[in-house]
């Protein structure tokens, strides 16, 4: 199968579960008591002709079907209407939250990931000895640590005990340099993102780096690796070989983990106390703001999926093996 | 959190070996014993299902009970004392007393979620890899679908349209958990179907969903109690998760919501009392899952080993 074929049912597949989405979430926010006319406006604010031409305005006597294209239309490009709570464009309430939890989650992912090779690497070349054992019981510990309580047990350390970090937020309301350290760009930015990011790294370094461990011992057997090994490669070189060939898991994985971090991500900063995207979904629900929880899960979920299709692509394009499944 | 998946290769023989060293329960519960940490592991989850099981006997306190000092005054935040074991809350209730009770939670949900989550994953599985075709890929869009659904952002707005009930959280944790066990047991099918046993079966003229639920089912069967073994301490994460969210059961003891009142009332700051037990709690007991697990993995893949 060619690679245009693959990349042409993977497409359909990706377009199939956006689908899903939108009827999946088009039916879940419909579940919330009530119409957005009530829920906007409060009962008993509206005439009941007010009522009606809100209704008609938005579509609301249209049939279902009706109702749920424009829906799929106006979420696809980004009509995402206005927010109950902040009286403003759903976009413009979201958009600054986006560009925080990327801060936030870029770093997150790009050293869990390159973590997780690392020593998922040199696990597995000392398959079979002591230290190995040993090691393969112990990076199960921060797997199974509850992310928001690493952020607390961190936040009452290093934050509270000591004093070297801040308890939360993203930046001072006024900041003043005061030794030449300071004046690095961002530094105040920086300081706040060193505790976020070292609990999001203990939390999501565990998968790829196990992934990474059981990919490389099985390389590790293969015959080009025997026959580099006969050619009396370096440990070095051999390492570097096998690394290259045990990174696809680690590669379908991380788009799998981009997802589970967007998840997480609502955990950490929640405890950071981050004004990112997952937090302002968590304050909008409790505020019964549902547009801009609805486009915030939108964006999420959206996000993990798109990704799932890319990564898939690339697998397709790094193993061809891969497209005949 | 995350899905145990991606470690796991599918080993068709897992289901022989496993069989050959089964011969009884108490064989079955041998192989965890086979190395340290999965001694530690079965041990501290004993520990755990025994002090859930008799927790009402137990609790030195009502968990819920405010307590005051001898001059009438709430006993807010005090420090371990030999009343209290492992000191009071903010709002004056013992600690030790809510750690004792929040570990019903931890058994509630672990084993229901887990129910649920075998039962639709399994069938979704055996079906759809049965069935193949059309069927095959309308459940696996759905499965896909939920890949594709945050887990976190979910929940908030599942249970904050239900409203926080411990069912409310348990449905919700079982919404969506089921995907990786259906994947896994989907691919087992794929393999099984072409055997000669299924083959057998089909012209002796068995229905498919004889087929299905006699003949194949037992062969994914330690899979699925492998798969839903982790799922258990998923879910019980996701639950604590929730819970420290402000969206847990707020008429149940749990040890996400203790954190969760521990972090609202700023009490993070000096009370370690309050903080380290319950998040103690919920990651020895996960990671005892995780030690107890491993043992049954090996069995599936001997690499590992």
């Amino acid at each position: 199968m060619g690679f245009l074929s693959y990349a042409g049912r993977r497409a359909v597949h990706t377009a199939v579960t956006l689908v899903l989405l939108l009827v999946f979430m088009f039916v879940l926010f419909r579940l919330i008591p009530g119409d957005p006319t009530t829920l906007l406006l409060g009962t008993g604010e509206l005439t009941p002709e007010a009522q009606q031409r809100l209704r008609a305005q938005w579509g609301l006597d249209q049939s279902m079907l009706e109702q749920f294209i424009t829906y799929g239309r106006n979420l696809l490009s980004g009509e995402l209407g206005l927010s109950f709570y902040y009286r403003r464009p759903v976009t413009e309430v979201i958009a600054p939250m986006l560009v925080n939890t990327l801060m936030l989650m870029l770093p997150v992912v790009v050293l869990a990931i390159g973590l997780g090779i690392a020593i998922g690497t040199w696990l597995g070349w000392r398959r079979g000895e002591r230290v190995e054992e040993l090691g393969a019981v112990l990076v199960l510990v921060p797997r199974a640590l509850p992310v928001f309580w690493t952020g607390i047990v961190f936040l009452s350390l290093f934050a509270y005990k000591l004093q070297w970090f801040p308890i939360g937020g993203i930046r001072e309301t006024f900041f003043y340099p005061e030794s030449w350290y300071q004046f690095i760009p961002y530094y105040d930015v920086l300081r706040h993102l060193v505790l976020p990011v070292a609990t999001g790294v203990l939390a999501s370094m565990a998968d790829p780096l196990m992934i990474m461990r059981t990919s490389l011992i099985e390389v590790r057997d293969e015959e080009f690796m025997v026959l580099a090994r006969a050619r009396g490669l370096s440990t070095r070189s051999l390492q570097r070989l096998a690394r290259r060939s045990a990174f696809l898991p680690v590669l379908t994985y991380s788009a799998i983990m981009v997802g589970f971090a967007f998840g997480g991500q609502v955990l950490l900063e929640v405890v950071f106390t981050w004004p990112g995207m997952g937090r302002l979904m968590v304050n909008s629900v409790t505020q019964r703001d549902y547009p801009v929880a609805q486009a915030a899960f939108f964006l999420m979920a959206a996000v993990v999926i798109v990704l799932n299709f890319a990564v898939d692509l690339v697998y397709g394009w790094l193993d061809p093996r891969i497209r005949y499944e | 959190m995350s899905d145990a998946s991606s470690a796991l290769p599918h080993a068709p023989a897992f289901d022989g070996r496993i069989r050959a060293r089964t011969r009884s329960i108490v064989d079955f519960l041998k192989i965890a014993f086979e190395s340290w940490s999965g001694a530690f592991g079965i041990s501290i989850l004993a520990l755990i299902v025994v002090v859930a099981a008799f927790s009402p006997w137990i609790t030195p306190y009502d968990p819920i009970a405010n307590h005051f000092n001898a001059a009438g005054q709430l006993k807010r935040l005090e420090p371990p004392s030999a009343a209290h074991w492992l000191g009071t809350t903010y709002y004056g209730l013992d600690v030790l007393s809510q750690l004792i009770d929040g570990s019903r939670i931890v058994l509630i949900v672990g084993i229901t979620c887990a129910s649920f989550i075998a039962i639709i994953g399994t069938n979704v599985g055996l079906i759809a890899g049965y069935c193949g075709g059309r069927v095959d890929a309308v459940l696996m869009r759905i499965t896909g679908l939920a890949f594709g659904i945050p887990f976190i952002p979910f929940a908030v707005v599942l249970v904050a349209l239900l409203g926080p009930s411990l069912w409310n959280m348990i449905l919700t944790i079982s919404l969506l958990m089921w995907r990786t066990t259906a994947r896994v047991i989907r691919s087992q099918v794929l393999s099984l179907r072409e055997r000669a046993f299924v083959k057998a079966a089909k012209i002796a003229g068995a229905s498919d969903v004889r087929i299905i639920y006699v003949h194949i089912f037992p062969n994914v069967l330690p899979m699925t109690l492998l798969y839903v073994a982790f799922d258990i301490a998923w879910a019980v994460l996701a639950e604590a998760s929730i819970s420290f969210l402000g969206f847990g059961d707020p008429n149940q003891v749990s040890w996400g919501q203790m954190l969760y009142l521990a972090y609202v009332s700023g009490s993070i700051r000096q009370a370690w009392w309050w903080t380290i037990p319950p998040g103690l709690g919920l990651s020895l007991f996960v990671i005892s899952v995780f030690l107890v697990g491993r043992q049954y993995e090996k069995l599936a893949s001997p690499r590992l080993r």
